[in-house]
C-alpha cells in the first residue's frame, strides 16, 4: 500500500459516441481496505466540461476546487465558457506546475466543443502529460480492468443510449473485479444541447 | 536530547508558523508551538508522510502510515452519529502517551461556534495545536462577520488548512470528526476528515481502531431520521463493543451532543462492566 | 485656497473634508444613471449607456453591468477602467471564498472587501480614489435577496431602491415617490424603466442606450442572474409605452 495512487480507491472512464460522450466513475471512498464512504463522486462538472479525478481523496478535492476557481475566472473574463480542449491545457499546466511535487491524481477530461460540435476526451498522468484518445480513456485503481472492458465492449459511432449502456457495462464490471473501488456509479451522458446524469446503484460491497 | 533535534523542530515551527501567519491573518494564538511539538518529533519518523508523497517513491511499498505512524491513535476513539435533529460526538477520555494513561477526564473536542464542535485524535501536541488554530480562526469569522460559519463551511475551511498543511515540511497528524448543525438548512451534519485532509460528509462516522468495531454496528443499526434516545441507544452499543474488543482501556467517551439550541454535553455512565464471550 | 488640501487624498482640508473624494462623488455624478430596486423575489438593475458616436463599435458585452459570481452582479457609474480593476478584484475574492469555504461569499462580505479597498485610496498613497460607484444585487441563504451601493469613499449601505451617476437625486426621488414594497420582480423591472426614461435627455429609449439585468429565482428554487438581451429590453419598453418611435427607426432598417 505504498502509492498514494491507491490509498483511497476509485476508477473513472470516459468514452466518445456518435456526436456524444460519456464520463462514469464510482463512489467509494476508502483507507485501505476499509470503506469510509459510499457517496463520494469523482466527476465534477464545469459548465459544459466535465473532469474526471481518482487517486489520492484529499488531491482529488483541492484539485477539483483549484480547477472550480479557474475556470469561473476564465468564464468571468471571457464571457463564454470554458471548451474541452482549452480545459485540457489548463490542465496539463496547472499539473506541471508541481512538478516536484505532483498532485496525485489521474484526471480524465471530457466535453463537447461547442463550436465544432465535436466530442473530446483525454487523460493525464499526475505532472500534466495529456493522453488524447479517440476511444476511450480509464484512470483510478481498477484501470487495468476497465482497458479490459473497454476493449471488449466499445465501438465506434456508438448512439448516446448504446453509450450510456456501454460505459456502465464496463465501469460496473470493471470495478467489480477491484478491491478498491466500486459501491455505486454516476454516468454523465453528454450531447451536444444535453446532459443526462445516471445514478447507478451497483454491488454495495 | 540531540541538539540537532531542538533546531529542527524549531526552525520547522518558525518555517510553518510564519507560513500560516501571513496567509491568514490570525494573530499568534500561543508561544509554546515549538514546545509542543518538541515532544513529539523525536520519537517518530517525522518524515514519514513526506516521503510517502514525493514523488521519487510513488510505487514502492514504504510502510503503512496507519501501522506506524498512527498505532498509539489508533488506540483513540471518536465516534459520530447524526439523526433527525441531532449530532452526537463521543471522543475517549483516555489521554495517552505510549503506553501508559497521563489522565482519564480528557476532553478531545473543541467548541468552534454555537453550532459545530470538532473532535480530534492523532499526535499529541498537534491535535490541540491545530484544534485550538481552528478555533481560533472560526471564532474570529464570527467577530468580524457578525455571522457564524455554516458546518459545511467550517469542514471545508478545515479540511483546506490539513490539507496546506500536509504539503509542508511538517504536516500535522490529525483525525478530526466535525459534527454540527446547520441553523439555515435546519439539519444535522457530521464531516469525517483524516490526516490526509480527505473530506467526507458521513450519516455516522469513526476513527481509529473504533472503525473496525463500530462501523457494522452503524451500519446495521443506523437510519437517517433516527431520535435522540435511539441514536443514544446506537452509541451505548458501540461503546459496549469496544469495551469488549479493544484490547486498551480508554476510559470510557466524553459525549457532547449538537441540536438547533446548540452544544451540550451529555451524562454518559461508562462506569459498567462489559462480559467478554 | 483650497488648493493646498485637495492634491492629496490623504489630507483633511480645515472644514473636514477629503477633497480628492468629493471630486470622484462629482465625476460619478456626471456618468450615465444607474438604479437598482429590491423587489419580493428578486432585484433588477439598470443603467444607461452614453452612446457617443454611430461609430463606436457596439460591443456585445455590457458596459455597466458585470457579473461578480453565480448569485450577485453589479452596475457601474464612473470610470470604466477603475471599475473592471474593482471588478477583478471582487470576482477573485468571490472565488477565493468558494475556493476556502466550498461556500458563495456572503454579499456583504463582498460589497465590504471591495469598500476595504476603496477606503484605502482614501487614507494612504498620494494616488487617486477608484471614481467609481456601484449597486450590487445578489442574493445569499442568510439573508435572501439584497440592494448595496458603495462609493469612491469606501462607505456602502443597504437599499430597496437606489440610484448612482447623473441625475441620481431625481431617480432618488422618483424611486422614493412610487417604490412600493409588495412589488414583485416584474412590477420593479415597469418602475425601473420608467424612472430612467425620465431621468435620461431623451424621452424615447432602445436598447441601445440602456442595459438591464436581474437576479431572481426559478420555479425549481434555483438563484439565476441574467443580463437581457436587446429583444428582452424593447419587449419591455414596448410593454410600458416607451420604445422610440416606429417612424424614426425606419430611416435606419
Amino acid at each position: 500500500m505504498g502509492s498514494p495512487f491507491s490509498i483511497n480507491g476509485g476508477a473513472c472512464v470516459a468514452m466518445v459516441g456518435k456526436d456524444c460522450v460519456a464520463i462514469a466513475c464510482d463512489l467509494r471512498l476508502g483507507m485501505q481496505a476499509l470503506t469510509v464512504s459510499n457517496n463520494f463522486p469523482k466527476i465534477f462538472p464545469y459548465g459544459d466540461v466535465y473532469l474526471g479525478l481518482t487517486g489520492l481523496a484529499t488531491d482529488v478535492s483541492t484539485v477539483s476546487d483549484l480547477f472550480r476557481y479557474k475556470v469561473n475566472m476564465y468564464r468571468l473574463r471571457e464571457e463564454r465558457p470554458i471548451s474541452p480542449q482549452t480545459m485540457a491545457n489548463l490542465v496539463s499546466s496547472t499539473l506541471y506546475e508541481r512538478r516536484f511535487g505532483p498532485y496525485f491524481v489521474s484526471p480524465v477530461v471530457a466535453g463537447i466543443n461547442h463550436t465544432t460540435g465535436k466530442p473530446f476526451i483525454c487523460g493525464f498522468d499526475s505532472i500534466g502529460c495529456i493522453d488524447f484518445a479517440k476511444d476511450f480513456i480509464v484512470s483510478g485503481t481498477a484501470s487495468d480492468q476497465l482497458f479490459g472492458t473497454c476493449e471488449g465492449l466499445w465501438e465506434p459511432d456508438l448512439a448516446p443510449e448504446d453509450l450510456f449502456e456501454t460505459v456502465s457495462q464496463a465501469l460496473l464490471n470493471a470495478v467489480d473485479r477491484d478491491a478498491l473501488s466500486g459501491w455505486g456509479a454516476h454516468v454523465y451522458i453528454i450531447e451536444k444541447d444535453k446532459v443526462t446524469k445516471r445514478l447507478l446503484k451497483g454491488r454495495q460491497d | 536530547m540531540p541538539s540537532i533535534f531542538r533546531t529542527r523542530v524549531q526552525r520547522a515551527a518558525f518555517h510553518r508558523d510564519h507560513h500560516r501567519q501571513s496567509l491568514l491573518d490570525i494573530y499568534r494564538i500561543s508561544s509554546s508551538t515549538s514546545d509542543s511539538r518538541a515532544q513529539t518529533i523525536d520519537d517518530t519518523p517525522a518524515d514519514l508522510i513526506l516521503t510517502a508523497l514525493t514523488p521519487s517513491t510513488p510505487t514502492s511499498s514504504s510502510p503503512s502510515p496507519h501501522s506506524s505512524r498512527l498505532y498509539s491513535s489508533s488506540t483513540e476513539v471518536l465516534l459520530g452519529i447524526t439523526g433527525k435533529d441531532f449530532t452526537i460526538v463521543a471522543a475517549s477520555k483516555a489521554a495517552m502517551r505510549g503506553a501508559t494513561i497521563l489522565k482519564a477526564s480528557d476532553d478531545k473536542t473543541r467548541a468552534l461556534n454555537s453550532h459545530s464542535l470538532m473532535a480530534f485524535s492523532g499526535e499529541a501536541g498537534d491535535t490541540i495545536q491545530f484544534a485550538e488554530y481552528i478555533q481560533a480562526n472560526i471564532q474570529l469569522y464570527s467577530m468580524r462577520n457578525a455571522m457564524d460559519l455554516s458546518p459545511s463551511a467550517t469542514a471545508n475551511f478545515v479540511r483546506g488548512e490539513l490539507a496546506r498543511a500536509l504539503r509542508s515540511r511538517k504536516p500535522y497528524t490529525v483525525n478530526l470528526l466535525l459534527g454540527g448543525y446547520d441553523q439555515i438548512t435546519d439539519k444535522p451534519s457530521l464531516y469525517w476528515i483524516d490526516y490526509l485532509a480527505s473530506l467526507a460528509p458521513l450519516p455516522y462516522a469513526a476513527h481509529g481502531y473504533a472503525q473496525y468495531y463500530c462501523l457494522s454496528i452503524l451500519d446495521k443499526h443506523h437510519h437517517p431520521d433516527i431520535t435522540f434516545e435511539q441514536g443514544m441507544k446506537i452509541l451505548r452499543m458501540c461503546t459496549d463493543e469496544l469495551k469488549r474488543r479493544l484490547p486498551v482501556d480508554f476510559k470510557g467517551v466524553l459525549v457532547k451532543v449538537i441540536t438547533k439550541d446548540g452544544i451540550r454535553e451529555e451524562e454518559y455512565a461508562d462506569d459498567h462492566s462489559v462480559a467478554c464471550p | 485656497m483650497s488648493r493646498r488640501y485637495d492634491s492629496r487624498t490623504t489630507i483633511f482640508s480645515p472644514e473636514g473634508r477629503l477633497y480628492q473624494v468629493e471630486y470622484a462623488l462629482e465625476a460619478i455624478s456626471h456618468a450615465g444613471t444607474a438604479l437598482g430596486i429590491l423587489a419580493q423575489d428578486g432585484i433588477v438593475l439598470a443603467a444607461e449607456r452614453k452612446v457617443t458616436s454611430k461609430l463606436l463599435e457596439q460591443d456585445t458585452s455590457a458596459e455597466k453591468l458585470y457579473i461578480l459570481n453565480d448569485n450577485m452582479i453589479c452596475a457601474v457609474a464612473g470610470m470604466t477602467a477603475d471599475a473592471n480593476i474593482l471588478i477583478n478584484y471582487a470576482r477573485q475574492a468571490a472565488q477565493r471564498y468558494l475556493l476556502t469555504y466550498n461556500e458563495d461569499i456572503p454579499c456583504e462580505q463582498l460589497v465590504r472587501r471591495l469598500c476595504d479597498l476603496k477606503q484605502g485610496y482614501t487614507q494612504h498613497g498620494g494616488l487617486r480614489p477608484f471614481g467609481v460607484s456601484f449597486i450590487y444585487a445578489g442574493w445569499d441563504p442568510q439573508r435572501q435577496f439584497q440592494l448595496y451601493q458603495s462609493n469612491p469613499s469606501g462607505n456602502y449601505g443597504g437599499w430597496k431602491a437606489t440610484s448612482v451617476g447623473a441625475n441620481n437625486a431625481s431617480a432618488q426621488s422618483l424611486l422614493k415617490q412610487d417604490y412600493k414594497e409588495e412589488y414583485d420582480l416584474k412590477e420593479a423591472c415597469g418602475l425601473a424603466v420608467k424612472v430612467l426614461s425620465k431621468t435620461m435627455d431623451s424621452t424615447k429609449l432602445s436598447s441601445e442606450k440602456i442595459e438591464f439585468a436581474t437576479v431572481g429565482r426559478t420555479k425549481n428554487g434555483k438563484i439565476y442572474h441574467h443580463l437581457w438581451g436587446a429583444d428582452e429590453i424593447d419587449a419591455l419598453l414596448k410593454e410600458h409605452g416607451l420604445a422610440k418611435a416606429e417612424d424614426t427607426e425606419m430611416s435606419e432598417t
